[in-house]
């Protein structure tokens, strides 16, 4: 069995990865305009992005409309007739109208509400009423203009780039591969999901989630002892490992932990999303508890740029965030649970979900916008990151990477 | 009448019924206006029946749920939404970010 890890035994990241160790971070990616403009052109314009889960469209004909500020676009994502995941920019090619103004929904053929053209799933042009005045119309040259589109492991990617350099395959490359084969589609049968405007820059969310230095203090009332013990107080991580631009982080649990009164209650009837006590990652891919460690409690897939997945024994969550200005962004949070098979199991679920609020989405949350608000005093240029903070240092690595490119 | 609105071994429970709510929003905004005093009554009454009320609720399915059996059930989802609120902040809410500005969002499909 492993040692656990602890401050005295603990390695240094850097130690591993020196071209990461260095003095202190600039400011100015966190709050400029310019930058986020760059940003906006040489990354999200450019990279593939997590949009959401096939569960969302199980059947032919199910669609759902994403809203992409940060490419100023909106983009429909439909399973097909052939039973593939198809996306299109929802646009008419009449006059511009947005053809679904739905978020979500099930049908046999886009119709615009303006002149009532319609598209088949596949993004044709099918029908223009009185067409017979659209001299020399030539429709199958007028679809759906499509977006590149592609699935990993249920988790549906986008790339706004006509032309993507890369595959998604390519693109998630090891990272991705470690996570292959986790029962994501068994433990996504619900989801609880929710999203929220914060006047903060996109990195100052991900970097909550970059690391898990914060958790003894900022969630010292709620979840912080779950994780953090005796022996590893500030919660020193099993595992950092890079694979650019991706990342992934592996999280001990306090397996000294005792429950709470209803805690206990509701971990009898499922496996918690939070609490991670006395689980395991037997048969799981290699990047879920990628140490092997007994005191495991989650490891977390930094999907570059937007996207971090959390998977854990018994369910997964994700992080996105989605730019909307150089200081405000769109949250999602999502958290999946497997099929409950009885009222009690959901009474489990929902002890998670509202943990999850109360220890993530209101604590983590918490921080954003205060942190945004002084960031942009300019009081300071400059901040500094500890060795157990290196994904941070990686990630705006990962950023200038691109915007250098 | 009210002896309806909860299933036959869970009559007790009907003082607190003003909990059954059926969103997490207008749970979550009961939990903020109230004081401690009123969580922590809830709190205590509802634990002392858990063992009893989860037996039940583990003898029935999640499809087409009788009235009666669903509000016990949202008896126990609000006790989950509060539990927070006792057992790690002691005071109605956390610290942070305001949940009710969060807006729930089901992205799955919705089949009738």
């Amino acid at each position: 069995m492993n040692a656990r890890v602890n401050e005295h035994t603990a390695p240094l990241w850097q130690e591993r990865f020196p071209h990461l160790a260095g003095g202190p971070i600039d400011v100015e990616p966190y709050v400029s305009p310019a930058y986020f403009e760059r940003e906006r052109e040489a990354i999200f314009r450019k990279v593939w992005l997590n949009v959401g889960r096939v569960e969302q469209i199980p059947q032919r004909g199910d669609f759902f409309v994403k809203r992409l500020d940060i490419v100023r676009t909106e983009v429909i994502i439909v399973r097909g007739d052939d039973g593939a995941v198809h996306a299109f920019h929802n646009m008419c090619s009449h006059r511009g109208n947005p053809v679904v103004w739905d978020s979500k929904g099930k049908c046999n053929a886009f119709t615009c509400k303006y002149h009532s053209w319609t598209y088949r799933l596949d993004g044709a042009l099918h029908h223009v009423p009185d067409e017979k005045k659209f001299v020399g119309l030539q429709k199958e040259r007028h679809g759906l203009t499509p977006v590149a589109v592609d699935v990993w492991e249920g988790f549906i990617y986008i790339n706004i780039d006509p032309q993507p350099t890369q595959s998604l395959h390519d693109y998630l490359g090891e990272a991705g591969r470690s996570f292959a084969g986790y029962p994501f589609a068994e433990v996504a049968s619900a989801c609880s999901s929710w999203q929220v405007e914060v006047k903060a820059n996109w990195k100052v969310c991900r970097d909550a989630f970059q690391e898990v230095y914060h958790i003894f203090s900022l969630h010292g009332r709620s979840t912080g002892r779950m994780f953090s013990s005796k022996s590893n107080p500030y919660l020193n991580v099993h595992e950092i490992a890079l694979f650019d631009p991706h990342s992934r982080i592996s999280v001990p649990a306090n397996l000294d932990w005792q429950a709470h009164p209803v805690e206990a209650l509701a971990k009898r009837f499922g496996i918690l999303t939070l609490q991670k006590q006395g689980i395991s990652s037997h048969g799981m891919p290699s990047g879920v508890n990628p140490t092997g460690a007994a005191d495991w409690s989650f490891s977390g897939f930094g999907c570059f740029p937007n996207i971090s997945i959390f998977v854990s024994q018994g369910g997964f969550l994700t992080h996105t965030f989605w730019p909307l200005a150089a200081d405000r962004t769109l949250w999602e949070a999502r958290i999946y649970f497997p099929q409950a098979k009885n009222l009690a199991e959901r009474f489990s679920q929902e002890y998670s979900r509202s943990t999850f609020l109360d220890g993530v989405m209101a604590e983590d949350g918490g921080i954003f916008e205060k942190t945004q608000s002084m960031l942009g005093s300019g009081a300071k240029k400059e901040l500094i990151l500890g060795d157990e903070e290196l994904l941070i240092r990686h990630h705006l690595a990962m950023v200038e990477r691109y915007l250098n490119a | 009448m009210s002896d309806d609105l909860l299933p036959p071994d869970f009559h007790d429970l009907a003082s607190h019924l003003a909990w059954a709510l059926p969103t997490e929003h207008a749970r979550r905004a009961k939990r903020a206006a109230s004081s401690m005093v009123e969580i922590q009554t809830f709190y205590d009454a509802m634990l002392a029946r858990m063992e009893a009320v989860l037996a039940f609720l583990a003898q029935h399915g999640v499809e087409q749920v009788a009235p009666a059996i669903q509000r016990l059930f949202l008896l126990a989802t609000a006790l989950a939404e509060i539990a927070p609120a006792v057992e790690m902040y002691g005071e109605p809410t956390a610290e942070g970010l305001d949940v009710l500005r969060l807006t729930p969002v089901n992205i799955y499909p919705e089949r009738v």
